[in-house]
């Protein structure tokens, strides 16, 4: 079980919006029935059993409804069918591409965001679950020219290679680096295991993590360090 | 074209630290770094700038500097391929066949027609376009689409060959309504007579995949020093000591994190915009200008970032010509993002390999036979060699290499990081160690017995770095350890052919208020393409990177490039950047001169400033006199001054702890050395070895796609059951990068890195684990259960 599931924020089981074309309890709603991040026995209980909807699957694109979601301070109201996750509502919706979708099943954590202040992921949130809560991603830490102190450890360590999964693992550690200022190096490599990078960018990000977390070193001079770049395309 | 022979010394530059006999950093100093120098003459093309050499001291390039996009990914602003969303645009689906092999009965497109959303539907059974398969596997890009039927049969229609493989597809509104008519369209199958492993396929008797064409197809063997040579039987016939041995690779996915798609929009009816997830932005527009018979300035390919590229994202592929097929249907523009799990049936994966292994070497440990045999499936795609390691490495007058591509009824293979190498290494590095335990040698020794010489070659001193910084010394003395966890060193040596040259082409352009713009056709995949473009061209300005303006990544300035696979990017185009931004800069001094009254020659750029006139000038002001005239230059690249150039090396060292009661293998350190001429960006270049190090490691433990053989699916094609490496898997690592300088190679000494890393990472731990148990695992990847079964065989 990875460290950040997101499944406790949901109060039904739900049936995920299906992909693949088969008709199956989506992996979202079985962690749901688990009571997901806790790590408890894998059994579904008459109770949850109980709350799955009939498997009506290709049978669900009446029910459009209108949400809110409150997106880094901003409201914004979108039309969704209630199989769309919080991510694709975003992604697809409302333009807000900086959670990534990779796996789509609560894998890879490149979509992780804060839900009223805790890490979920993004892609195992129903967009009308997310409804009402406080949405923040990794747009609304810092900008390419005022980046935080991490996002900024996390350039010039290197710690990302083609940028993908960093969304994700700048989320993921902010989060951390929130609940536990200064983490031990385990502590930093369980926090991030819920997360995936293709290009092997561990040990960078690691480095990257742990050095945010110490008192700030010399600040860099400004003609070695890309702050003042002209926008790149 | 004119050449002029250049004088120049090239030789080994060693990091610029050293661990002292107590392992303390000891700084270096720079005339003491250079190494094992000789000096050559290079033919030099005219119109080159001045050449470097091993004292050659660039001021920015070379230097570990953060890329420059890096504050554009971390803050999430980065636009990739899956982030574009174009005003009204739709959404792909692709239908795709739930049979490994089937005959299409009936096609209904009637229903789905009808469902929501719903703006264009395409068949694919009936398209006249090559396997996207084969296109994938293709390994030269751009020829994804071939005017023939790979597949006919009477009905003239394509049949579909693997689970997985494209039927239909079509575009709504949302990608749910797209999901929902895609299970709308109706397909009645006959399922036909599939195989679906090697083995079974290797037998006369098994159902053919490809129609008309045996499964086992024997690839062609290149002669020469670098191919099959001299005689093998006469090499093992001359032996002391022989060695046979049997290792077994298994299929490898890429998943690279942002999948394979493309969004794409006609802006007029013979006008085409597409943003494509790839890793060659010409040979997408190459493949759907031949598609749509357009001339190729038609299509305008763009990919600002890309989300990973490992081998399997060149040309349109199906995911370009569908959803620019779907965008003309549908008048409006499509995107089309494979999911995780079509990603992992039909984009792509490395081969697997059965090898049988012979070596002959004499008492001494010099070789005199190699011997590869080798079978691996790459579904029903092409590419199942394994790699060059046993024809280049090493010195051995006798080598033979026999290889096969197996067909099976599975998704096609695509090249996959230095494509073949780490299945060859994974045999044939194991197989010397084996041989050096028969000879009671030291491996590393060995190796070094069979040293083979080049010039500027770095592998001498790499093995020396190596085995210092892992302290290979203490395996005299090794203690595997009494308890349950046994701990073993191991090695393994890499190499991979230098390739990258012309054609490239680069623009700079320098404005009067000072800004300078590199334009170059390549793209950045993820290894700082970006950053590494703008070094070249800061470093004749005297600027810093972060001063120079780059694009990439669009093909709309007609300026080519390579597509970034083989390791070839930055030796392209580096070259040709250096030359375009020195022409700018001469103009530019030229330019200058009359008004500050001096000759051109005097002046120099350097630190930001214009020198030579007096008092430093800044550079922006120094360009303001240029008034509203803007200086360009575009160079093509020259070739490399010589060819067959020496290939680029690297050696990686293992220390693991096996537990021999659960059979974990845990990795404790992995120090790799490798060089890429002359590097430039140290941290980049670190990074980029880190990566191919790190997917090696997880071709070695975890990685491996599961087929059910009686129904011909893969078992775990989304990342919740296929294993990745993650945070709590990576050991220590040492990353240590040398340059090589070869002045006969190009203007810059640049040589590829992206693959090498990745060659021998899973020898080096499968060493390392034979040095703990005593006994030699051969089979990828290193699953507890194979350990377990591997010490229940020796006890036995």
């Amino acid at each position: 079980m990875r460290a950040y599931g997101s499944g406790q924020l949901l109060k039904d089981v739900h049936m995920k919006k299906n992909k693949s074309g088969h008709g199956t309890i989506s992996r979202r709603g079985f962690l749901q029935g688990l009571g997901a991040g806790a790590g408890a026995a894998g059994v579904l209980t008459p109770g949850t059993l109980a709350k799955l909807p009939p498997a009506t699957q290709g049978a669900a694109s009446a029910a459009v409804r209108e949400i809110e979601l409150r997106i880094n301070g901003r409201r914004r109201r979108v039309r969704v069918e209630p199989r769309v996750t919080l991510l694709d509502a975003m992604r697809e919706r409302l333009r807000v591409t900086g959670p990534k979708r990779v796996c789509d099943r609560g894998e890879c954590g490149a979509c992780t965001v804060f839900l009223d202040g805790r890490p979920v992921y993004a892609c195992m949130v129903l967009a009308v679950d997310a409804a009402g809560h406080a949405i923040e991603t990794v747009e609304n830490f810092g900008t390419p020219k005022r980046l935080t102190r991490l996002q900024r450890e996390f350039v010039e360590h290197d710690a990302q290679q083609c940028g993908f999964c960093t969304p994700g693992f700048v989320t993921a550690a902010t989060a951390l680096l929130r609940r536990r200022p200064r983490p031990s190096d385990a502590e930093i490599q369980s926090a991030l295991s819920g997360n995936l990078c293709r290009c092997g960018t561990y040990p960078k990000l690691l480095a990257a993590v742990r050095v945010a977390s110490r008192p700030a070193r010399r600040s860099q001079s400004a003609a070695s360090s890309p702050g003042k770049q002209h926008k790149q395309r | 074209m004119a050449k002029t022979n250049v004088r120049a010394t090239g030789g080994i530059i060693l990091p610029p630290e050293r661990r002292t006999a107590t392992g303390e950093l000891q700084q270096v100093a720079w005339e003491n770094r250079i190494v094992d120098t000789a000096a050559v003459e290079v033919p030099v093309p005219a119109g080159e700038p001045p050449i470097w050499d091993v004292e050659t001291r660039p001021q920015v390039i070379g230097k570990a500097l953060p890329r420059l996009d890096g504050p554009i990914k971390v803050s999430g602003r980065a636009d990739y391929t899956y982030d574009q969303l174009p005003p009204g645009t739709l959404y792909g689906k692709i239908v795709r066949s739930p049979y490994p092999h089937a005959r299409i009965v009936r096609l209904d497109l009637e229903r789905a027609q009808a469902m929501p959303g719903v703006h264009a539907i395409i068949r694919l059974d009936e398209a006249d376009l090559q396997h996207s398969s084969a296109a994938a596997a293709a390994a030269e890009p751009g020829t994804a689409v071939a005017a023939h039927k790979q597949n006919g049969g009477a009905s003239g229609k394509r049949n579909p060959l693997f689970v997985g493989d494209e039927i239909a597809a079509v575009a709504a509104e949302t990608e749910e309504q797209a999901e929902d008519a895609a299970r709308a369209i109706e397909v009645e199958y006959e399922p036909l007579p599939f195989v679906a492993d090697l083995e079974t396929a290797r037998q006369p008797t098994a159902p053919r995949v490809h129609a008309g064409r045996n499964n086992v197809r024997k690839l062609p063997a290149p002669r020469g020093s670098n191919g099959d040579r001299g005689d093998i039987h006469a090499g093992l016939a001359a032996a002391d000591v022989r060695i046979e041995g049997e290792y077994r690779t298994q299929v490898a996915l890429h998943n690279a994190l942002e999948t394979h798609g493309v969004v794409a929009r006609w802006e007029t009816s013979n006008q085409l915009t597409v943003w494509a997830a790839t890793q060659g932005i010409f040979g997408v527009r190459g493949d759907l200008a031949t598609f749509f018979h357009l001339p190729p300035h038609r299509v305008r390919v763009i990919t600002n970032y890309l989300g990973g590229g490992f081998g399997a994202k060149f040309g349109a592929g199906m995911p370009g010509i569908v959803a620019a097929w779907l965008a003309r249907e549908a008048k409006a523009p499509v995107k089309l993002m494979y999911d995780r799990k079509e990603e992992n049936l039909a984009s792509g994966n490395r081969p697997s390999s059965h090898q049988r292994v012979r070596l002959g070497a004499k008492k001494d440990g010099s070789l005199t036979a190699i011997e590869i045999i080798s079978y691996g499936t790459p579904g029903t795609g092409h590419g199942a060699g394994v790699g060059g390691m046993a024809r280049r490495a090493y010195n051995c007058a006798n080598v033979r290499q026999q290889e096969h591509d197996v067909a099976t009824n599975l998704g096609p293979a695509a090249a996959f990081r230095a494509p073949g190498y780490p299945q060859g290494a994974f045999a044939l590095e194991q197989a010397l160690d084996e041989l050096a335990e028969r000879l009671q040698m030291d491996p590393l020794e060995l190796r070094l017995k069979n040293y083979r010489e080049h010039p500027f070659k770095a592998l001498r001193r790499q093995y020396e770095i190596g085995a210092e910084r892992i302290g290979w010394s203490r395996r005299q003395h090794w203690q595997r350890g009494e308890g349950a966890v046994r701990r073993g060193l191991g090695m393994a040596s890499a190499c991979w052919p230098t390739f990258g040259g012309p054609p490239a082409t680069a623009r700079v352009t320098v404005q009067p208020d000072g800004t300078v713009t590199l334009t170059v056709g390549s793209q950045d995949i993820g290894g700082g393409t970006r950053m590494i473009a703008a070094q070249v061209a800061a470093e004749e300005f005297g600027l810093t990177p972060y001063q120079v303006r780059v694009e990439l990544g669009d093909t709309r300035w007609e300026l080519y490039g390579p597509a970034s696979g083989g390791s070839v990017t930055i030796t392209s185009i580096a070259p040709v950047i250096r030359a375009a931004a020195w022409q700018a800069q001469q103009k530019l001094l030229a330019a200058l001169a009359p008004g500050l009254n001096v000759p051109p020659e005097q002046l120099k750029l350097a630190g930001g400033k214009l020198h030579g006139a007096g008092e430093p000038i800044p550079f922006a002001r120094a360009c303001a006199r240029l008034r509203q005239g803007t200086i360009s230059a575009q160079a093509d690249r020259a070739a490399n001054y010589e060819r067959n150039l020496t290939d680029m090396f690297g050696a990686q060292f293992a220390e693991v702890e096996v537990d021999t009661e659960t059979g974990r293998i845990r990795v404790v350190k992995i120090v790799a050395v490798h060089d890429c001429g002359r590097a430039m960006n140290r941290l980049l270049a670190e990074s980029q070895v880190n990566g191919g190090l790190i997917m090696g490691l997880s071709y070695a433990l975890y990685e491996e796609r599961v087929v059910d053989r009686p129904t011909g699916h893969v078992m775990n094609p989304t990342l919740d059951f296929y294993k990745l490496a993650g945070t709590r898997e990576i050991p220590e690592i040492e990353t240590v990068i040398l340059d090589a300088i070869d002045p006969r190679s190009n203007n810059v000494d640049a040589k590829g890195l992206g693959e090498p890393p990745i060659v021998p990472t899973a020898a080096a731990i499968a060493n390392a684990a034979a040095h703990a148990l005593g006994v030699r695992l051969r089979e990828l990847p290193m699953t507890p259960d194979r350990v377990l079964n591997a010490l229940a065989a020796l006890n036995s």
